[in-house]
């Protein structure tokens, strides 16, 4: 089988200073870790441009001092793909993308547990023609379950290194970077493909070196021209092989960029669709047979190369037999004990109600303390920065402008941290897989994958992370749907909101029923999503139903250095993205309250008044601070929107309180309560905004109260489904690359608020 | 559901039974006897190790009833039924 064993050692052109080597691997195969291994904190992880897949580069001090660029490649099943993440893979293996040299070795990370379906992705790399080596990893596992397999056997099989490796205790990392110097191309396996179909690959192979070697420069792409040594050692051997292996991807029809151009040349394209006549006429699909060739070859190796542990240990080296199918009486693995438990269908959904409850929990309890602790930090910095500063607008600025603004950002960390930790923990174990598995059937009713169901249960928390979070979701429609609706579950920031309104205007009703409201906002939002889900699955996003094909991972401890490392990568990103908007909001918010000032003239007034009848300091600068906020830019413009929002009920504070909810919707409170002239004592809120009541200027009838029940629910379910979070849309723009989609959910989400609080209002007001 | 995937039968002329891969119970087995299905999921399918004449076993369903957790050389795997249901299956 193989070709060219006594090629040349070393494959590789030392002489171009740095190496690029891309490491690839199957989902799961714990390519992570072997990259964290290799690369140590020399990391930089970014994004491929245009598209949220992540870009992971690591520098990689290989033996003789040679210097290696590692890029860590998306989790791959297979090179012809539609999905993002395995489109990246292909493209940087094959040298298509701009961004990204073409890689002078791969390094392949095979799950030894589950070797047949590593082998496949092998068996495609080595299609490529680029020098490669294979980790083979989790040895321990496949031991534990009684197989064994001796590199040494793989590696005469494969024609290339097999390094045994145990990435998580940095076994065999020493040995990878050594073998990487001696990455070869491997030798086209002679795959066990029927004979017509053979044929028909000489023929396409034919019409590949006519075009070659009439106009060979243009098929550099394809892989078809690279002078390695080894090649030069076994020129006309190496160059068959990949004449053959193009022949093979043009045949089965995949058109990826590098091959489409020699697709459509004469005479491949002419040979190419009479073979393609052929075989359809004999009953064959081309793509099945090459697949399942490569299968059986797989097969043939992994009998060859797989050994029972006992009966190894009791033949000595004798060579063991063939184990051509499964162990008679298996035992079940560790990993499918486990399962018993947790995707069992009473025990499974107890122990996934547990640990989604928990979830949640702790990032409304648990985050709690800390997140005010850290906001009276601030808070308490701010005193000491601005406490013996005069009063004017440099105090306000850093006061209510920059301090108030950090307050906003960090007081999101602790939630945002804690929901981060839970997800990678969840992601690293491979509970995540089964958590989609459990929760499919529910959302795939409204056209949503099961893997929607942690983003969404993570936008309760806050949509940001949320809508990060779907990048596990592989189907773009199904990826849009679920970011679409995420901003529906009511996030924490809704939850002051309405505290405060149930708190004022049902506080006659029984504490059960105050609860019962609350969960109703909650559940509004979810059943709108839900609808909203459903609505843009059969119209926007229609397509054929998406395939859905869940691995269920082998049970893993997580690492604690791979998940504090996802912790602060993810956080950072956070505060990056929305705290820089949050805090810039923050401050123009600052600055709308605070400009133009108040004419000395009217400060003197209000003061007289306030002396006239005798009110206490505070509550006059609280008068001041009312009538500043009613003079300066955001009242103006509370009085300019009141005529779009008086048909929902409201009137102009209500429209102030509005505006700051861009900033953050929990500003709404803070907001509130300035217009009610009660400052910072927001206990005193209620009792102000149920006493107050349309002056005449409204018309008639002058003395109703502004806040009725009506007006309270109207604007809690303004809370509910407004979009009003601008950094969930610049979230959104970056994880759609474009505005396109932001827009669109800032004017669905706000017709749909507007109109559902028009109609409440309108009729309630009537009946 | 029907769009994609021709109902499963019986296979020519053939004397053993077919069963959609979504209709063997749970615990039982069958060897793969072909893939009716799109091209890209036909693919994809193969890809996850579907070929013919592998054997698959049926672990459980999901507590909703779907999807299905499958066990196909030496891992798992699970399907909604819709998929499976394009998996021709002849049980042991």
């Amino acid at each position: 089988m193989a070709i060219c064993c006594e090629a040349s050692d070393s494959t590789l052109p030392l002489t171009t200073g740095t190496l690029t080597i891309a490491l690839a691997g199957n989902p799961n195969s714990g390519k992570t870790t072997i990259f964290n291994a290799l690369t140590g904190m020399r990391q930089k992880v970014g994004n491929y441009p245009g598209i949220t897949v992540e870009r992971k580069v690591g520098r990689c001090r290989l033996p003789e001092g040679v210097d290696a660029h590692i890029i860590d490649l998306p989790g791959a099943y297979s090179l012809i793909s539609r999905s993002p993440d395995e489109v990246v893979a292909m493209e940087v293996l094959r040298g298509l993308r701009p961004d990204t040299p073409k890689p002078d070795a791969v390094i392949v990370v095979v799950d030894a547990s589950n070797l047949q379906r590593n082998l496949y992705l092998v068996s495609q790399i080595i299609e490529l023609g680029t020098p490669m080596v294979i980790a083979l990893n989790m040895m321990d596992v496949a031991m534990r379950r009684g197989v064994a397999i001796l590199p040494a056997e793989l590696e005469a099989e494969l024609g290339i290194p097999v390094i045994p490796v145990v990435g998580h205790k940095r076994e065999g990392i020493a040995e990878l970077k050594a073998a990487i110097l001696k990455a070869r191309i491997a030798p086209m396996p002679d795959w066990p493909l029927p004979q017509s179909m053979r044929e028909e690959l000489t023929v396409v192979g034919g019409a590949l070196a006519i075009i070659d070697s009439a106009e060979g420069l243009e098929c550099e792409a394809a892989g078809l021209k690279r002078a390695t040594p080894q090649e030069a050692a076994h020129p006309n051997q190496l160059r068959l092989d990949r004449y053959r292996a193009v022949a093979e991807r043009l045949l089965v029809g995949d058109r990826a960029g590098d091959l489409t151009a020699i697709a459509n040349r004469d005479p491949v394209g002419s040979v190419l669709s009479s073979a393609h006549e052929r075989m359809t006429q004999d009953g064959m699909d081309p793509m099945q047979v090459e697949i399942e060739a490569h299968y059986r070859w797989i097969e043939l190796i992994s009998a060859r190369c797989l050994h029972d542990v006992d009966e190894l240990a009791a033949m000595g080296n004798e060579p063991p037999s063939l184990l051509s199918r499964e162990p008679p009486a298996r035992k079940p693995t560790v990993s499918e004990r486990v399962d018993m438990v947790l995707v069992h269908r009473v025990w499974g959904l107890l122990v996934f109600a547990l640990i989604m409850g928990s979830l949640f929990v702790s990032i409304f309890w648990l985050a709690t303390p800390i997140m005010h602790a850290m906001e009276s930090a601030v808070a308490w910095l701010g005193h000491l920065v601005t406490g013996e500063m005069d009063d004017g607008p440099l105090k306000a600025l850093l006061s209510n402008g920059v301090f108030d603004g950090v307050g906003a950002v960090v007081v999101f960390v602790p939630q945002i941290a804690m929901l981060f930790l839970f997800l990678s923990i969840l992601e690293d174990s491979g509970y995540l897989a089964r958590a989609a598995f459990l929760m499919d059937r529910l959302l795939a009713r409204v056209g949503l994958h099961g893997k929607s169901f942690i983003p969404l249960l993570s936008s309760f928390a806050c949509a940001i992370p949320g809508i990060m979070a779907t990048r596990t979701i592989e189907n773009r429609r199904e990826r849009l749907a679920t970011i679409l609706i995420a901003p529906f579950m009511s996030c924490s920031a809704r939850l002051p909101v309405y505290l405060l309104l149930i708190g004022v205007f049902f506080a006659q009703f029984s504490a059960w029923t105050r609860a019962g409201i609350m969960l109703g906002l909650y559940g509004m939002g979810i059943v709108v999503a839900a609808g909203c889900a459903w609505i843009f699955k059969k119209s926007l996003l229609k397509g054929a139903a998406t395939a859905f094909i869940l691995e269920l991972p082998t049970y893993k401890f997580p690492q604690f250095s791979q998940v504090s490392r996802q912790v602060v990568v993810n956080t950072w990103e956070f505060l990056r993205r929305a705290g820089t908007i949050i805090f810039a909001l923050s401050m123009l918010m600052w600055a709308m309250a605070y400009y133009p000032r108040l004419p000395e003239a009217q400060v003197q007034k209000i003061q007289a008044t306030a002396r006239t009848n005798a009110l206490s300091a505070p509550a006059t600068s609280n008068l001041l601070g009312a009538a500043q906020l009613e003079h300066s830019f955001a009242g103006r413009l509370g009085h300019a929107i009141e005529p779009a929002i008086r048909p929902l009920g409201y009137d102009w504070k209500i429209g102030v309180g509005l505006i700051g909810a861009f900033a953050a919707r929990e500003v709404f409170v803070s907001t509130i309560a300035i217009t009610y002239a009660v400052g910072d004592n927001e206990d005193a809120l209620p009792d102000a905004m149920r006493h107050d009541t349309y002056s005449a200027r409204y018309g008639p009838p002058a003395g109703r109260p502004i806040w009725t029940p009506l007006v309270a629910i109207s604007v809690l379910i303004w809370f509910v489904l407004a979009m009003q979070c601008m950094s969930t849309l610049a979230v959104v723009r970056r994880e759609t690359s474009g505005w396109r989609w932001p827009l669109f959910m800032l004017v669905y989400m706000n017709t749909l608020a507007y109109t559902l609080c028009l109609l409440l209002y309108q009729i309630g007001s009537r009946v | 559901m029907e769009r994609q995937c021709a109902p499963v039968g019986r296979v020519g002329t053939s004397t053993y039974k077919a069963v959609a891969l979504n209709d063997l119970p749970v615990g039982r087995a069958g060897r793969v006897l072909g893939i009716l299905a799109e091209r890209e999921l036909k693919r994809r399918l193969l890809e996850m190790g579907f070929c013919n004449n592998v054997r698959v076993e049926v672990v459980r369903k999901a507590p909703l009833g779907d999807p299905i957790e499958y066990r196909l050389r030496g891992y798992h795997l699970s399907l909604r039924a819709e998929q499976a249901h394009c998996i021709s299956i002849r049980p042991d």
